[in-house]
């Protein structure tokens, strides 16, 4: 929140300094002028996009932001399901992922370039919603990736305990076999079943 | 319309311009939380100051005043 001020401060003093060059651009006749002018047109104004494109980068990572997408409404209240078999629901409530950042922490690709990568992807998606024609059933390219579970669970004592875990752990590194496959962790979101179900309220 | 024909202060001008509307989109876009914020920010407000940036960079090196040209405002 601080460094969205900050960025507002500056956008603002940004848009000062252009307006008094938009209305007097007889001041660049000097040499300090000129120095300004350099700072006021080019410096400030890249701070600005620097600063706009990290701000939006990690609003884009907040839950409410996923949510707000219409697509998204029932994948939102899917994390509030009355029932611990559901594991979104299961790691939002117990905070096994931050909860306000709840949909990024399982979803996006943590390679080196896998935030970038998952938010031009989305832009294709807003592409397809508002100017082109959105799919009926929402699908991650390739499949969901068991690197996205293994990034916390590989190591940890009660992942590690599991033999069912160990005798497939070379299947699951490989993503030959899905964590989310039948008969294992494959209660997720339910987006069509979501209004059916036992909801789950903060502080009950 | 090449940029060096036009006169330094209209091109300062056009620039400011520019970079004003984009930060505009910006300050919109950080002001409300939803994807097309993003793309707003993203499309518009990054292209609008890439392109005022541009201008005022070209204009270091292309435009040519007179002496005295832009001294009058």
């Amino acid at each position: 929140m601080g460094l969205t001020v900050l960025l507002i401060a500056q956008i603002v003093l940004t848009i000062t300094l252009a307006v008094v060059f938009f209305v007097r651009p007889s001041i660049t006749a000097g040499a300090s002028g000129k120095f300004l002018a350099f700072i006021a047109l080019c410096i400030l104004p890249a701070l600005c996009i620097a600063g706009g494109m990290s701000t939006h980068m990690d609003r884009s990572e907040r839950t409410r932001f996923c949510t707000s997408c219409h697509a998204m409404a029932n994948y939102g209240k899917s994390l509030y399901i009355d029932d611990p078999n559901y594991i979104p629901a299961q790691h939002f409530q117990n905070h096994r992922v931050p909860a306000d950042m709840a949909c990024y922490s399982c979803h996006a690709d943590y390679t080196i370039y896998g935030p970038l990568r998952d938010k031009l992807r989305g832009v294709t998606r807003i592409y397809a919603q508002y100017l082109g024609t959105p799919s009926q059933t929402i699908q991650i390219p390739g499949g969901y990736k068991n690197r996205q579970c293994l990034r916390c669970h590989a190591g940890a004592r009660s992942f590690d305990a599991n033999p069912i875990h160990v005798a497939i752990m070379d299947s699951l590194a490989s993503n030959e076999m899905s964590c989310i496959s039948s008969g294992c962790h494959d209660m997720v979101h339910n987006p069509a079943e979501v209004d059916h179900l036992k909801m789950w309220s903060p502080g009950q | 319309m090449k940029i060096g024909m036009l006169g330094m202060g209209r091109v300062l001008r056009i620039a400011s311009a520019l970079i004003v509307l984009g930060l505009v989109v910006e300050i919109i876009s950080l002001a409300w939380l939803h994807p097309l914020a993003f793309a707003l920010f993203m499309f518009v407000g990054v292209s609008l100051m890439g392109l005022g940036i541009l201008i005022y960079l070209a204009s270091l090196v292309l435009v040519v005043s007179p002496p005295g040209e832009n001294r009058g405002g």
